[in-house]
């Protein structure tokens, strides 16, 4: 535990000590800011036509209009700056030279991992706690409840969480950060519009797919509805792929 | 104590290591010298744990490293080639980190991390960024990493690579002092570096080892003769004839001549001592003897005699591969104990 937390501790220090957590920072707060600002008039507007009559809607709530699918655009936002968190986690380190440090240290591959993942998972939750202060505005200024709001954050943490796993996995397999980043990239998208295909296949492919995005389930937990079977999706998504990198770094030994 | 039986280590098709069998004491400083892409680095990420053997076994302090990694990385300090610096660390917090995960506990964290940085003298870069720092700062960071948990074994990987002169004699000063109480395997390329160093030393060639002996015996051993240079104002008489009329003197092979000048090599029996009878000789046919001197096989001829000739290899496997060094008569006091 203690060996995970110090891996932890070196991971978050080093990427407060680079421009990698301002910017990653800074920048998914300037968009973010930027979805919320547009929700934000839309729901305006709805507002002042709700109730009218004129084919405005009849009533309308905070949480529906506004909370839940600015959580779906901040998926979005993810999906973008999420491997550019992970993509150094590995490969700079196998770069460098300094995995022979860690390897040689009297730790094992799980502490290492977990170390990694875990501080990977503070600075995405930084980026995330910038978020609060729109919320602030929201409760400061209207009255939306506040449960949906952390079920809502529990299912972006449960979504980053695999994306940041997927990402160091992907990190672990070469020294080259771009590569990662890409790849990353590339698998995140493809994860992520996988069930595009779905309504042109089978029901039972249709089912697959649906599982598999990573995005679909999400749409649950931006509603508010604490759900067990996606709950078990994204946990085993996470073991999944910290078992993969795990198996990946032992690989990589025999590998040399 | 290091123990390496039989390692073998391939990287798919080739094989970089290949059925290498050393002991190292405890207390003993063990030099591993080989030209580039012999194995040394290979051997030495697998004694640390870095990566495993294909085949064989190698003990560090005790404990089989593939089967009980962790107690063996315990006590094992290890400094890459490339020393493993987070960049963007200062040098403290650094050091810091590597003294939390190499488990030194909390409380005397500070004072290792100082004792360490006292003794590999970076201390006035102590808040420094390690990307901001000098070759030799690295190396010298490395160093103190390495030393970090004061571990029994120490592992170092070209250890004087990119300092200057100054800093290589203070760290060869560093590692004979180190030896004694850690078993040392370092591995160079300088060659009067280990025998100023090493008590012992490890020669491998592609893979396999083709030597290991002390630095001296190697060189007697591969010597065969004494040899002599000796320089004489002959004033045009041919001294050779004379020389060779001296009992004991095998050969005697005119080396230059410069004006009256006259220089010979001259060889004789293994532990035969001619110098007094050259010069008695000399001086008694009223010429004049300015130059007299040993001439000895250096560590450079025997490493490129051992390393570029597959015969030579072929000439010593009995003595070589054996994992107890051949004659421990030789060894010097502290290697035994400690």
């Amino acid at each position: 535990m203690g060996n995970t937390l110090a891996i932890a501790h070196k991971e978050i220090k080093s990427y407060f000590a680079s421009p990698v957590a301002y910017v990653v920072i800074g920048f998914s707060a300037i968009l973010f800011g930027w979805f919320f600002i547009n929700l934000l008039y839309y729901f305006d507007r709805a507002s002042m036509q709700a109730g009218g009559g004129f084919g405005g809607p009849q009533t309308v709530n905070v949480n529906e209009m506004l909370i839940s699918p600015l959580f779906m655009n901040v998926s979005v936002i993810l999906l973008f700056t999420l491997p550019l968190i992970t993509m150094r986690t590995y490969a700079e380190e196998k770069r460098s030279g300094t995995i022979e440090l860690l390897l040689t240290s009297p730790l094992t591959d799980v502490q290492i991992v977990i170390g990694k993942f875990l501080g990977c998972l503070v600075l995405y939750g930084a980026m995330l706690a910038i978020t609060l202060v729109h919320m602030g505005f929201l409760f400061a200024f209207g009255n939306p409840e506040w449960r949906p709001i952390a079920a809502g954050y529990l299912g972006l943490i449960l979504m980053g969480g695999c994306f940041l796993s997927l990402g160091l996995f992907i990190s672990s397999l070469t020294r080259n950060q771009i590569v990662a980043g890409m790849v990353t990239f590339a698998v995140f998208l493809l994860f992520w519009v996988i069930n595009w295909i779905a309504s042109f296949t089978g029901p039972t492919m249709q089912t697959v797919l649906n599982y598999l995005s990573i995005t679909e389930h999400l749409n649950d937990f931006a509603r508010g509805v604490i759900d067990t079977s996606h709950l078990v999706y994204y946990v085993s998504f996470i073991a999944f792929s910290l078992f993969l990198t795990v198996r990946s770094v032992d690989s990589e030994r025999w590998r040399g | 104590m290091i123990e390496v039986q039989h390692l073998t280590r391939r990287y798919g098709p080739t094989t970089a290591v290949d059925d290498v069998s050393f002991r190292v004491e405890s207390g003993e400083v063990l030099g591993f010298l080989g030209p580039n892409g012999a194995g040394k680095t290979t051997t030495m990420r697998v004694l640390t744990g870095y990566m495993p053997a294909s085949d064989g076994k190698a003990i560090v302090a005790g404990y089989d490293v593939s089967e009980h990694p962790l107690e063996a990385k315990r006590r094992t300090g290890y400094l890459p080639e490339t020393p493993p610096l987070y960049p963007e660390m200062t040098v403290r917090d650094y050091l810091t980190f590597v003294a939390r995960i190499k488990g030194v506990p909390r409380s005397e964290r500070k004072t290792r991390v100082n004792a360490a940085m006292d003794r590999t003298r970076v201390m006035d870069m102590a808040d420094r960024h390690c990307a901001k720092l000098s070759k030799g700062y690295k190396q010298r960071v490395g160093l103190a990493q390495a030393l970090m948990h004061n571990p029994e074994v120490l592992i170092l990987d070209e250890p004087t690579a990119g300092l200057d002169p100054k800093q290589i004699i203070e760290t060869r000063k560093l590692i004979t002092e180190l030896g004694g109480d850690h078993t040392i395997i370092l591995s160079t390329h300088i060659l009067p570096e280990v025998s100023q160093t090493c008590q012992r030393i490890v020669i491998i060639n592609k893979g396999r080892v083709v030597a290991v002996d002390t630095p001296e015996n190697l060189m007697s051993r591969l010597g065969g003769s004494e040899t002599l240079y000796i320089q004489i104002d002959a004033s045009g008489s041919d001294a050779t004839a004379t020389l060779e009329a001296i009992p004991g003197i095998t050969k005697v092979a005119p080396a230059d001549v410069r004006g009256s000048l006259a220089g010979f090599e001259v060889s004789s029996e293994m532990g035969h001592d001619v110098r007094r009878e050259l010069a008695a000789a000399v001086v008694g046919r009223g010429w004049g003897l300015l130059e007299l001197r040993p001439l000895r096989m250096s560590l450079e001829e025997i490493f490129l005699h051992l390393t570029t000739e597959d015969t030579a290899a072929a000439d010593t496997p009995e003595q070589t591969s054996m994992g107890a060094p051949p004659e421990p008569a030789t060894l010097p006091e502290e290697a035994t104990h400690g």
